[in-house]
């Protein structure tokens, strides 16, 4: 009888590859720098008798909770994208990853409306330590999203052209890293700023 | 006969007792600026906490998971190999049944 026996790994390959590992530190590093945003919202948010203070306006529940299920459902047509390359399927990759990029720049989109008419309704980034820790947090996580969603613009281009295959496909990978961590951190930062 | 360096080094330590404790009480800020049940205090408790709590999660987190990788991956290749061994005294003669496919 024949027996199927895994193909033995090279032995001087490492476990974790070297971009993996890279991407890795990144992340722990924006990790941080979330951290140390989200120990000053904190004190801000701790120290305040009432909060929002009672002259600010209100900060957009439904809308942006709706904007969140945009952001968070993202994730699966990356996820699906990276199932695809890892079968060979690499001609449904491009369109995955085009759909993802433009849920992100949807989040962005009314994440930037939201901003302005709050912005209109007096609530800027100098009326006070609700307004300062608000926008520093929450833009701070849309520099992230945008610098992600250009990322997976480049992405889908190269994927469009074929540049992925079943056994290079490393950029795609890292990519999608990326974007799980931005939005994992919007799963923490949108209960802390908007519900609680 | 007194040991005046004894000495000398006892008054220090009696002296200094005092300040010792007014600086394990906590640091100037939130020792002598806010009351006892101020929100400010404890915003800063809770921040301190979880800005203290953060790097060793995170780098654990990653530690863990890193030490996790490393030992599956040993115990892949050491499984493959006595796989290996193994499917080739199994093969009978004339076949090539115990070559990995």
């Amino acid at each position: 009888m024949r027996r199927r026996v895994a193909p033995l790994p090279p032995a001087d390959s490492p476990p974790v590859s070297n971009t993996r590992l890279a991407m890795i530190v990144l992340i722990t590093g924006e990790s941080m720098l979330f951290a140390g945003l989200i120990g000053m919202y904190l004190v801000f948010r701790l120290a305040a008798r009432t909060w929002p203070p009672p002259d600010q306006p209100r900060l957009p529940l439904g809308l942006t909770a709706l904007n969140s299920a945009a952001l968070l459902g993202s994730a699966f047509p990356l996820a699906s994208a990276l199932a695809a390359i890892r079968r060979g399927e690499g001609d449904r990759v491009a369109r995955r990853v085009e759909l993802t990029a433009l849920l992100g720049a949807l989040f962005l989109a009314v994440q930037g409306a939201e901003w302005a008419r709050l912005v209109r309704h007096g609530l800027t980034l100098g009326s006070g330590t609700y307004g300062g820790s608000f926008y520093v947090l929450i833009g701070c996580h849309a520099l992230h999203v945008l610098a992600a969603v250009v990322w997976l613009a480049v992405v889908a281009i190269l994927a469009r052209l074929g540049r992925f295959t079943r056994a290079r496909h490393a950029a795609l990978e890292m990519c999608s890293l990326y974007w799980y961590f931005v939005c994992g951190l919007w799963v923490v930062l949108f209960p802390l700023v908007y519900l609680y | 006969m007194v040991d005046t360096k004894c000495t000398r080094f006892t008054l220090a330590l009696v002296a200094g007792w005092p300040a010792a404790q007014a600086l394990a009480q906590s640091c100037a800020m939130c020792g002598s600026s806010f009351g006892p049940d101020d929100p400010v205090q404890r915003a800063f408790s809770w921040s301190i906490l979880f800005l203290m709590a953060a790097p060793y999660t995170l780098f654990g987190t990653v530690a863990g998971w890193l030490f996790y990788v490393h030992r599956r991956a040993a115990g892949r290749r050491r499984a493959a190999v006595v796989e290996l061994t193994w499917s080739r005294r199994q093969a009978p003669a004339g076949e090539t049944g115990g070559q990995p496919t």
